[in-house]
């Protein structure tokens, strides 16, 4: 026990406690947690007016007042005025209309020269009116936005009017409300139903443990190599065991990765937190993540720590990488249907096959759009700790060959071998 | 009571594939005492050190170290492979006190040793240093002392002395009279038979995964009785020559530039001490000494090149 605390205190040591973890791991979410809520802030800003001549080529008349009331007044369609960054554009133009069609030209070159702050051509054809909105190329795009909204609610109006109808009558009837939904628990409780929140958390859970999880396995993997290359490993093993090595080894990284889910997961429930949305997450989901992190850290650093006893440098650790990358990208690529679907075929075969199994079972639970089975749950767990025994002996089987191994890269039929090997 | 020996091998056999690296090695190293272990290229050395220090694991056969396994030994043992390598990034000081620490030692005691290997092996000021930042003679130095750190009751030093320049040679050299001085017993690999000469008690020559001599050094010398003498005339050598190769018991006598001396090769049957004498009779010599069989002599006539060639050389006396 000895020789494997002072192995994973080395680990833990030159993993997380150097400048680039503290940096990648520690600061960074920390600045991260400030920053977010700033950004808004930072980033609105009051636009500049929409000041200048805006000529309306309107032979038959009609839109042109139209679109003067619709870009002067200060009740424009909400949807044009909501903008993430902030700011309603101050309209103080001039607009003149004018009915000969046969100055297009000539205005069309005032509004490139930048005399004219916009030009709108009105055209009729067998559906009704039409309009063009030409602006100088340096125009501000909310200034654009502006100009081509109330164009739309001009050209719609001026149709409206056509066809003998008010057209401010229609659009109070077609108002579109507000409907919020509620999801009520089994004992009454009703929490607010949000969609996009209901399909994030689920996927921020499995993120948060794919992070953590694959952050140190990777660190495992290359200071395995790392132990290779430097000759190290010879040297090592004169004062520990082989098994002694691995242990120490996936102790020490499993303390970096709880120290990377502890930071991640920290900053996102106190950013939840901050905005009043701690209810997004109930506890059972925190439950969950931490009886599934260790399965999926071991599962994982089991699969890299042989892959990083069996070759020389990380060029050929790519190939052999590669297909357990393949099968732990599953989780990633089937999230939303899984989600959507956390008690289907698909999500329920993939939560007992390792190595997706954890991510899996954490989407899955974390979904919540229907229960998932307690039995079936427990099962997962289950064999997922039995995939864990199964992995760590093979893993250990494959490093204790392969750290003394130099020269080619193994191929996965010789690994199989190793296993077996005395 | 007998003390337990340091190492005992009993019919250790170990395969890779097709190759049979060690072939039945039985061997039993006494404690204290310096034993060379060696061997040409590729002749299993470096296996049956790895599972010596149960770093691989025998096909066959047992193996004890100092009386228990050797990973239940292992903070008794001192073990210095071929591969020598460091952590680059780690800073001296801290890679030594990782390893003590790993040996079973609390820090203050690492520390306290570090700090007196570092001045013994003439390595002021490198504690606080990266151990990239290092030379590689250094680096084989630190190295030595991450092998020595725990004050091992066993030291096993593969190839110690491989890289090195005289100077840190000599260094090493020393150390290891001092450990064989205070009791610590020392197994070690080497291609330098001059230097295996020097050091060892007893040789174990293993060739092809066998083992084909083991023997106290005084032994091999004896056993390999030496044929030759060399003698230096007073007066004219060609007439001194011939006065000693018409002598009873001796098969050759040529002039050797080298030695600036007659070089005598004796018969099978004479007796190297008589043949002496009646030379001192026959001719006056300045000298006359009986040329000791150096262990590269042996290694090479036990291992060389074409043995079929060599013992129709032994046959023939040359």
């Amino acid at each position: 026990m000895r020789r494997i605390g002072t192995v994973a205190w080395r680990e833990f040591r030159h993993t997380a406690l150097t400048k680039a973890f503290i940096i990648g791991a520690v600061v960074l979410p920390l600045v991260m947690f400030a920053v977010i809520p700033l950004v808004p802030m930072l980033t609105k800003s009051t636009p500049k007016p929409l000041t200048g001549r805006v000529v309306v080529i309107d032979p038959q008349g009609g839109v042109a007042a139209a679109f003067e009331t619709a870009l002067l007044s200060k009740d424009a369609a909400p949807r044009d005025r909501e903008d993430p960054f902030g700011g309603t554009v101050d309209v103080q133009v001039k607009v003149e209309r004018i009915a000969d069609a046969g100055r297009e030209t000539e205005l069309r070159k005032e509004v490139g020269d930048g005399a004219l702050a916009a030009l709108m051509v009105v055209a009729r054809d067998d559906k009704g009116e039409k309009a063009e909105v030409l602006v100088p190329s340096a125009s501000s795009p909310k200034h654009t936005r502006r100009l081509e909204s109330a164009a739309r609610e001009a050209v719609v109006r001026a149709r409206v009017a056509g066809a003998g109808e008010n057209y401010d009558r229609l659009r109070e009837l077609m108002r579109s409300e507000r409907v919020d939904t509620s999801r009520i628990s089994p004992k009454g409780d009703a929490a607010r139903e949000s969609t996009e929140l209901r399909m994030l958390v689920p996927a921020g859970f499995m993120f948060l443990l794919w992070i953590a999880v694959f952050t140190s396995a990777n660190y495992l993997l290359t200071s395995t190599i790392e132990e290779k290359s430097n000759r190290v490993m010879e040297v090592l093993l004169s004062a520990v065991s082989p098994m002694e090595l691995l242990c120490g080894k996936l102790v020490g990284q499993a303390a970096v990765s709880t120290v990377m889910l502890a930071m991640y997961g920290g900053v996102a429930l106190s950013g939840l937190g901050a905005v009043a949305m701690l209810d997004v997450v109930p506890p059972s989901h925190i439950v969950w993540l931490v009886v599934w992190f260790p399965i999926a850290y071991f599962m994982v650093a089991a699969i890299m720590a042989s892959i990083g006893s069996a070759v020389s440098d990380l060029r050929e650790a790519q190939s052999l990488v590669g297909p357990a990358m393949l099968a732990l990208m599953v989780p990633l690529m089937l999230w939303l249907p899984i989600v959507e679907n956390p008690n289907g075929a698909l999500a329920v075969a993939f939560s007992f096959i390792p190595p997706a199994s954890p991510f899996v079972n954490v989407l899955r639970l974390t979904a919540a759009n229907e229960p998932v089975p307690m039995l079936q749950s427990i099962l997962a767990v289950l064999v997922g700790i039995a995939s864990v025994a199964a992995l760590l002996w093979a893993g250990a089987r494959i490093f204790r060959v392969g750290v003394l191994m130099q020269g080619k890269t193994p191929t996965p039929r010789e690994l199989l071998r190793w296993i077996w090997m005395r | 009571m007998l003390a337990t020996p340091a190492i005992t091998l009993h019919d250790v056999h170990k395969r890779y594939g097709a190759t049979h690296a060690v072939r039945g090695v039985s061997l039993q190293v006494e404690q204290g005492g310096v034993c060379g272990f060696l061997g040409p290229n590729g002749a299993g050395k470096s296996t049956t050190i790895r599972m010596i220090m149960s770093i691989i694991l025998p096909d066959e056969g047992r193996i004890e170290v100092l009386g228990a396994t050797a990973l239940d030994a292992k903070d008794r043992i001192g073990y210095l492979p071929e591969e020598r390598g460091l952590y680059r990034k780690m800073r001296v000081a801290e890679f030594l006190r990782f390893m003590a620490q790993l040996k079973g030692l609390d820090r203050t005691t690492a520390d306290q040793r570090i700090g007196s290997w570092l001045e013994r092996l003439e390595l002021p000021g490198v504690s606080r240093k990266r151990c990239m930042e290092l030379s590689k003679g250094m680096q084989q130095k630190v190295q030595l002392i991450a092998s020595l750190v725990n004050e091992p009751a066993l030291l096993i030093l593969d190839e110690p002395f491989s890289g090195l320049d005289p100077v840190n040679a000599r260094v090493l050299t020393r150390e290891i009279r001092g450990l064989r001085e205070r009791g610590t017993t020392i197994l070690f690999s080497t291609h330098q038979m001059r230097t295996a000469e020097d050091l060892c008690d007893r040789v174990v020559l293993i060739h092809r995964g066998e083992k084909v001599l083991d023997e106290s050094l005084a032994s091999i010398h004896r056993r390999f009785d030496p044929r030759a003498v060399l003698a230096e005339p007073m007066s004219d050598p060609v007439q001194a020559g011939r006065a000693i190769a018409a002598m009873p018991g001796v098969a050759t006598c040529a002039w050797s530039d080298e030695a600036r001396a007659l070089h005598i090769r004796l018969t099978e049957n004479a007796d190297a001490r008589d043949a002496m004498q009646r030379m001192l009779q026959a001719t006056p010599l300045r000298r006359v000494e009986l040329r000791r069989t150096t262990l590269d002599e042996v290694f090479v006539r036990l291992v060389g090149g074409d043995e079929s060639v060599l013992a129709a050389q032994e046959a023939a006396g040359d």
